[in-house]
């Protein structure tokens, strides 16, 4: 395995707010003590309902965020006491793209203004050869014929363009690796498999990696080499093969919350399967935080956190006390805690 | 388990609507979006509109229940009817009169915007509902309401603002609202779109549940296959303002008939053809 690119060790990103009766403050664990290793030329993706901490991970890893607690290392040198030339190395290697591309875009800015400004601020091309520069990309990203493309606003092209201009602007530093934060899902599914596909053939020509944000399970495993799945602030499980073998009960859940596409087999006809609700407020005192939602719950998991840890075979790592007996089927699951009806 | 067809041949269908055209006026250019569609409801029935955006599909169902206040309206013509009656040249007031009472309401896929911010949650169910005949208490109808879309405690719920609930709970509420007039027939516009995987399972359940036992047709537009996979009768693929097939979900399915709707049916399937691994 190659060496890690972008690293977090024991980050935390704590946001306050004040309470509505204005006396006091809430905090609120957006992410909560991960450790991650991201390795060159990987896609990872990383799961979750909202409000489990996805975009404050990309945040982070995009230097938008600094953490309350830990530090994230790019290379091995910590983000935060990055000196000037490094640092520029890390804003042309490490790039992002946005869930919706419309917003990302400057909607005053024609194509050919939008990725020359890049072109300049890094000084990528010479000023001559800046037209041609920006044709190739264009090209590369699947916008055919590029030269129709140079003169067009945000606004005259359609979600799936868009995409791929935010991709185009992304590729032309030639990065090791592309943060993006939900991706798809501004997108309609033909232009999501399109920009799934994108995404693919990117990787094999250029090696740059992926970190994807997002909640669509079903995308995910169609591009990841690794997926993490993430459950208020903390990473539950993340392996190669969660979708097939999933540990977490948590994961299971996810797995479990996808819609059929058997128009014989439609669960909510039969209505056998009822998920947990959500609960609003999380989950105080120690133990572990999907207990309310947890099936398998028992008094350990109150008791204390599981740490993320490797499960028998090594691939996979997973923080949940039952691992074990679970995979062994010795368990049954009792009716969850949380109760199925909405408070 | 299908609804059985029967009452497709007991005359009148629930909504019947043949050859609409909804032309609208976008920065002076004439766009055709609903262009010669035909459209048939039977009672009780769960149909599902799919299609990408910009095909029309929602345009299709505002113009059906007359909501279509911010655009400039160039054409809207066609045959529409309801329960056998002309719904396109009713006056607003008998329109008003048919959505408050055994008519249509609709749910959209954000309840944070058609929801007002100021009142409580049990105020806005109240203002919609039908006038009553059973001499029950508004408070106990209200509560009723808020039980029967699955609220445990529908007394607090009812005391709350929208801001306090959760997307999926806001949902409920929505659905609390549009149940009130005591519809025949639901609209229910991408009502779970915005919604996380586990929340949208549970609000799709809830909304089968009432369908069957309100003997309640529902509309439901969606781009998720899944979506009409699990719930639909029937299905209507839209795309640029035309319907290029009307089937049965199961048909839809293993024979879809037009290459659009093949393709939308294969790249959904493509994208979760991994779940044979697991089952």
């Amino acid at each position: 395995m190659s060496e890690p690119i972008l690293s977090l060790r024991g980050v935390s990103q704590i946001y306050s707010s004040r309470n509505a009766s204005g006396w006091g403050w809430t905090t609120i664990r957006a992410v909560d003590d991960v450790d991650l290793d991201i390795r060159e030329g990987e896609t990872l993706a990383v799961v979750g309902e909202s409000g489990s901490g996805k975009s404050t991970l990309a945040k982070l890893l995009l230097m938008l965020n600094d953490p309350t607690h830990g530090e994230v290392a790019y290379r091995g040198a910590s983000l935060a006491k990055l000196g000037r030339a490094k640092r520029n190395e890390y804003r042309r290697q490490v790039q992002a793209v946005f869930q919706d591309p419309a917003s990302s875009l400057n909607p005053r800015m024609t194509v050919e203004q939008t990725l020359g400004y890049v072109i300049r601020r890094h000084g990528i091309a010479a000023p001559s050869d800046q037209r041609a520069f920006i044709v190739r990309q264009l090209a590369s990203v699947g916008l055919t014929p590029p030269e129709q493309y140079l003169s067009r606003y945000p606004h005259q092209l359609s979600g799936g363009q868009q995409q791929r201009i935010a991709i185009a602007r992304a590729m032309m530093l030639e990065p090791k690796i592309i943060i993006a934060d939900e991706p798809l899902s501004s997108l309609d599914v033909s232009i999501q498999a399109q920009v799934l596909q994108l995404m693919q053939d990117l990787r094999r020509r250029t090696n740059v990696g992926f970190v994807v944000i997002s909640h669509d399970l079903g995308a995910m495993q169609s591009i990841a080499d690794r997926t993490a799945v993430m459950y208020r602030g903390r990473i539950v499980e993340i392996g190669q093969d969660i979708y097939s073998r999933p540990v977490h009960p948590y994961t299971q859940l996810l797995l479990d919350a996808r819609l059929m596409l058997d128009p014989r087999g439609g669960r909510i006809r039969a209505m056998a399967a009822v998920q947990a609700a959500p609960s609003k407020q999380s989950v105080t005192g120690t133990g572990c935080r999907f207990r309310d939602r947890c099936p398998y719950a028992v008094e350990i998991c109150d008791a204390t956190d599981p740490a993320l840890r490797k499960i028998d075979d090594g691939s996979t790592l997973a923080a949940c006390h039952r691992t074990e007996e679970l995979a062994a089927g010795s368990i049954p699951a009792k009716k969850s805690r949380a109760s199925t009806a909405i408070t | 388990m299908r609804a059985p067809g029967v009452e497709a041949d007991l005359g009148v269908p629930l909504l019947d609507v043949r050859g609409i055209k909804v032309h609208l006026r976008v920065a002076d250019r004439l766009v055709r979006a609903v262009d010669g569609v035909d459209f048939r409801v039977d009672t009780a029935e769960f149909v599902g509109v799919v299609g990408e955006s910009g095909s029309g599909k929602s345009t299709l169902v505002r113009a059906i229940s007359r909501l279509m206040p911010h655009v400039r309206v160039d054409e809207l013509s066609g045959h529409l009817r309801f329960e056998g009656r002309d719904i396109l040249g009713l006056s607003d007031r008998e329109l008003r009169a048919l959505r408050r009472s055994r008519g249509f309401s609709m749910i959209f896929q954000d309840p944070l915007g058609h929801l007002n911010p100021t009142h409580r949650v049990g105020r806005q169910v109240a203002e919609a509902l039908s006038p009553d005949s059973s001499g029950q208490p508004e408070r106990a109808r209200v509560l009723r309401l808020l039980d029967e879309v699955g609220f445990a405690d529908p007394g607090r719920v009812a005391r709350r603002f929208p801001h306090e609930l959760s997307g999926g709970m806001r949902q409920r509420v929505m659905i609390a609202i549009a149940l009130a007039s005591d519809p025949k027939l639901l609209f229910a516009d991408e009502p779970t779109t915005a919604l996380d995987a586990t929340v949208q399972l549970q609000v799709l359940q809830t909304l089968y549940r009432l369908h069957k036992e309100r003997n309640m047709a529902v509309v439901i537009i969606t781009h998720d296959l899944g979506v009409v996979a699990e719930l639909c009768d029937r299905v209507y693929v839209m795309q640029t303002g035309k319907v290029v097939e009307s089937a049965s979900t199961l048909d839809l399915f293993e024979r879809p008939q037009h290459p659009y709707s093949a393709r939308l049916v294969e790249l959904s399937s493509h994208r979760l053809d991994f779940r044979g691994g697991e089952q």
